[in-house]
């Protein structure tokens, strides 16, 4: 195997077991498998990898599959999204390009849709995860560890599985998730969940570190929301009020306690303007209860605010100092998970633009500067001390709106080749200066990175 | 008990600094000298900053008695932020006659990474000690001694090791720097020059305030000579349990130096200077109007050639002998154009090794305030009060409300939280109505949230 290919999976674990079900009829097994197997799709998509203030392409290795007969293809948004090409190769091992449909980090699904479809392309049956219960039989197919065609096989564990947010990028807000005990390995990640009646009813994604047959799928009928939006309109839009939502478990055990316990509330979000507040119990959106008494119930709660039309007027009813009261809040879009990432090589390092998330995490007081992602060792940028984490929000004494901006900046002064460029930062709570020192007769070009063994190393880093 | 004398070697050793130690100038400094040498055991508890866990570990380092009181100087990294020595003790002597005394470890001062430890007895001590010379330079080249303690399975016998300085540097602070490797049991023993004067300890790094958190230095043999610590042995510090603290006095300013592309940048004279690049809210820098770019060259008289990151602390230490209330005269440079300012500087706030902390059994956790170094650090605005978790008491109702280290609380129950003393009010307040839940309003990192407690009040 290539030793640029990576399996893609949201976590490592160990070998899974393998289930013998005396119970399960052997028939009814591969007459699901084959009901689904055809349109299973093995991807090898190169994904875009910023590290250490560089970009590289990597080659990942991911499942999927087909829904539609004009070749649309489902998998994880974290095998597919940020990559140029996607190889896929099908069932019967011919090999097809796919272009990027659209990407969701927040629910961690992507859409391709393959360039050449051929003929008579068989395509799965969406299921009801709704109506899953724990204990049922299930099948994984995919590729574990980049091996194709494979299928496992389990029971239901847990139809509602609460996974906390994990860092930037292990995000599940709007979703609980079906936990199986199906052995789920690196490589099977966005391939197809499937009950014994051939139905597709959760894309695999997670699995637990360090434990043995505990893995997470997306459940279908979440899933199917983001697919349409992603197919109509190649993003998902969904709208935002600032908001961090708490189980009301956290203030009481009483069961007759309604609504949910705001926990905090961004500084720069539509809610705070309002006059949200952290503590604030949240009764309803539009007449529509909010209750989550277990942080199980969360998802859903989130997921009706999401679900407003953005820049909507919406009637938040809280709970404050015992009193009802309604606050009205226009809703905003909800920013990017990431932000796009951008290389500067002649400096040689790499930034993204302020998110929301980013700008809450940092607790800047605006959106404004573009936040540095990696500087290379040695390059112009790392010589300056400018360094990973960096918020650069001034150059040259002008103001860093945003990132398209600074790109412009930023390329300008490449062709002026003025020698010393003044950047201000902040670093933590402190504020820097950073003096970056062009050399005035190098041509632009022989800054670029050079290919070499390292770039697997730090590739590698960002490969999940 | 030993007899007491005080440890001055010269006239024992050869007269010159010549080209090397004799056999019988050796034997003799090692005789006269290890007797100041001891061994100090102690247990330290060591708080895992992340996790909150706390493991205790035994250790023991080299101690160098100072005094015929019974004052002994270590290595600085017995006391260490996250790590608290107890059950410290002092063995004096090797082999037949060891007398073992229970020391309690003094303030660490912050210009030096030395601790200070005062042996305990009922009765007064006279015990050996080393007399540091004063005022002595050593040269490139110049044969010294050190002496120190083997390791354990080398039954902790004493040693004098013969090497010379190896390089010199002059900034932040005259530094020798000897020319063979660590040798860890050798760290805080004295150094004697070729004269057979002791001129001061094996140490290596330099503290946090002389620009050692870069760990530029770490892992050098280094001479402490005797001048930065001499003041210590005439006047001990203070024992830790007095918080001792605002000696020094502060600008508020966090500050680069003008290097000279900085200077060409601004079109200043390449002479050096101190660029004012973050000026902490509510203090002097900040009410006398400072602003970030501002360049000082000239603080309080004495002009500033600040061009390199370690020139920097020269500045820093300027600042803080300066004077708590004095109003001292600035000369800045705004966009190019000179300015004068006074300032008013005040006493330093109080860092968090100072910080009051407050163990609460009731909820099985133990607070301390948010000082303005942890304010910079976890990048907290002026606008958050509370106090932060320090440590978590496992299976208590903080450790099961997965209440980690780190976090800030700032509400409990109806009470909001601005110091120590609220948090004290609060808690006596509520364990006096013995309420099944509690609830905490916290901040970890960027986000807040709350946590539900539940007390066992019985368990008391």
């Amino acid at each position: 195997m290539n030793k640029r290919l990576f399996l893609a999976m949201s976590l490592l674990i160990l070998l899974a077991g393998c289930a013998t079900m005396g119970t399960t009829s052997e028939r009814a097994v591969i007459k699901a498998k084959d009901k689904v197997a055809p349109a299973l799709v093995h991807i090898r998509p190169v994904k875009e990898v910023y590290a250490s203030g560089k970009r590289e392409e990597v080659q990942v290795v991911g499942s999927g599959f087909i829904i539609s007969p004009d070749g649309y293809v489902v998998t994880n948004e974290h095998v597919a999204g940020e990559s140029k090409s996607v190889h896929c190769v099908l069932y019967t091992k011919d090999e097809v390009e796919a272009q990027v449909v659209g990407g969701d980090p927040y629910t961690d699904i992507a859409v391709l849709k393959l360039t050449t479809p051929p003929k008579n392309l068989p395509h799965v049956t969406l299921g009801q995860s709704s109506k899953l219960v724990a204990g049922q039989t299930v099948l994984a197919l995919g590729s574990p560890h980049g091996l194709a065609r494979s299928v496992s096989m389990g029971i239901v564990s847990v139809t509602d599985r609460y996974l906390e947010d994990r860092g930037d990028e292990m995000v599940s807000p709007f979703n609980n998730w079906i936990q199986t005990d199906a052995a789920i390995n690196p490589g099977n990640s966005g391939g197809p969940l499937v009950n014994l009646k051939g139905e597709v009813i959760g894309i695999n994604t997670r699995i637990l570190s360090g434990a043995e047959n505990v893995g997470f799928a997306i459940p279908i009928d979440i899933a199917k929301e983001v697919i349409d939006q992603l197919i109509k309109n190649g993003h998902m839009t969904r709208s935002w009020i600032g908001e961090s939502l708490q189980p009301m478990r956290v203030k009481s055990e009483d069961p007759a306690a309604k609504g949910v316990v705001i926990a905090d509330v961004a500084t720069l979000s539509p809610g705070y303007e309002a006059g949200l507040r952290p503590g604030d119990i949240m009764l309803s959106v539009d007449g529509i209860p909010t209750n989550a008494r277990f942080e199980e119930d969360l998802p859903a709660v989130r997921k009706h605010i999401a679900d407003l039309p953005v820049g909507k007027e919406v009637a938040v009813r809280i709970l404050r100092d015992g009193k009802e009261q309604d606050i009205k809040v226009a809703t905003a879009e909800r920013s990017l998970l990431r932000g796009d990432q951008v290389e500067f090589p002649e400096w040689a390092f790499t930034a993204v633009d302020v998110t929301d998330n980013i700008a809450r995490r940092a607790q800047l007081a605006s959106r404004k500067g573009v936040l540095v992602t990696g500087a290379q060792v040695g390059g112009i940028a790392a010589n300056a001390r400018l360094i990973n984490g960096d918020i650069l929000l001034a150059i040259d004494g002008a103001e860093v709106p945003n990132l398209a901006s600074f790109k412009k900046t930023y390329q300008s002064l490449i062709e002026s080749k003025k020698p010393l460029v003044m950047l201000e930062v902040k670093r933590g709570a402190l504020s820097r200066f950073v003096l970056i020192k062009q050399e005035p007769g190098e041509p632009a070009a022989s800054a670029a990175p050079e290919p070499g063994p390292v770039q697997v190393e730090g590739g590698s880093k960002n490969v999940q | 008990m030993f007899s007491s004398f005080a440890i001055v070697l010269i006239g024992l050793a050869q007269t010159q600094p010549g080209d090397g130690f004799t056999q019988s100038s050796i034997a003799s400094a090692y005789k006269e000298l290890t007797p100041a040498i001891c061994l100090v055991s102690y247990s330290s508890e060591v708080t895992n900053p992340s996790t909150g866990e706390t493991t205790k570990r035994d250790s023991s380092a080299l101690g160098l008695l100072v005094s015929a009181a019974g004052l002994a100087m270590a290595p600085g990294h017995m006391s260490l932020e996250n790590a608290e020595p107890f059950n410290i003790n002092v063995t004096v002597g090797h082999g037949d006659n060891e007398q073992k005394y229970a020391a309690t470890l003094l303030k660490k001062p912050d210009d030096i990474n030395v601790c200070f430890l005062k042996l305990q007895s009922d009765t007064p001590l006279n015990l050996p000690h080393v007399v540091f010379a004063k005022g002595v330079q050593l040269g490139v080249g110049e044969p010294i001694l050190t002496f120190g303690i083997l390791s354990e399975t080398l039954d902790y016998a004493r040693g004098a090791f013969t090497c010379r300085v190896g390089a010199i540097l002059e900034k932040p602070r005259r530094t020798y720097c000897i020319d063979s490797p660590l040798r860890f049991g050798f760290v805080g023993g004295p150094v004697v020059n070729g004269l057979g004067q002791a001129v001061g300890v094996v140490g290596f790094d330099l503290t946090a305030a002389e620009g050692g958190d870069l760990y530029v230095r770490s892992g050098q043999p280094l001479v402490y000579q005797a001048d930065l610590f001499q003041k210590y042995i005439d006047e001990p510090p203070s024992e830790t349990e007095v918080v001792a603290h605002g000696e020094e006095a502060w600008l508020g300013v966090f500050t680069q130096p003008l290097g000279d592309d900085f200077a060409e940048y601004w079109s200043l004279p390449k002479e050096g200077g101190v660029v004012v690049s973050s000026i902490v809210s509510g203090t002097p820098a900040e009410q006398a109007g400072m602003k970030s770019g501002d360049v000082i060259v000239n603080f309080n008289g004495t002009p500033l050639h600040c061009k390199q990151d370690r020139e920097v602390i020269g500045f820093t230490k300027l600042v803080r002998e300066a004077g708590i209330g004095k109003t001292v005269p600035l000369k800045v440079l705004r966009n190019g154009k000179p300015l004068d300012l006074q300032i008013q500087l005040v006493e330093r706030p109080k860092s968090a090794r100072e910080a009051g902390e407050f163990k609460d059994e009731k909820l099985g956790l133990t607070v301390r305030e948010i000082t303005t170094d942890v304010r910079i650090v976890l990048n907290l605005s002026e606008a958050v009060k509370g106090v932060i978790i320090r440590r978590v008491k496992s299976g208590g109702a903080a450790d099961l409300a997965n209440m980690r280290p780190g976090v800030i609380i700032m509400n409990l129950g109806d009470y909001s939280i601005t110091s120590l003393d609220d948090y004290k009010g609060a808690i006596d307040k509520i364990a006096a109505q013995k309420p099944k839940e509690v609830t905490a309003f916290c901040r970890a990192g960027a986000a807040t949230g709350f946590f539900r407690l539940e007390p066992r009040w019985d368990n008391e």
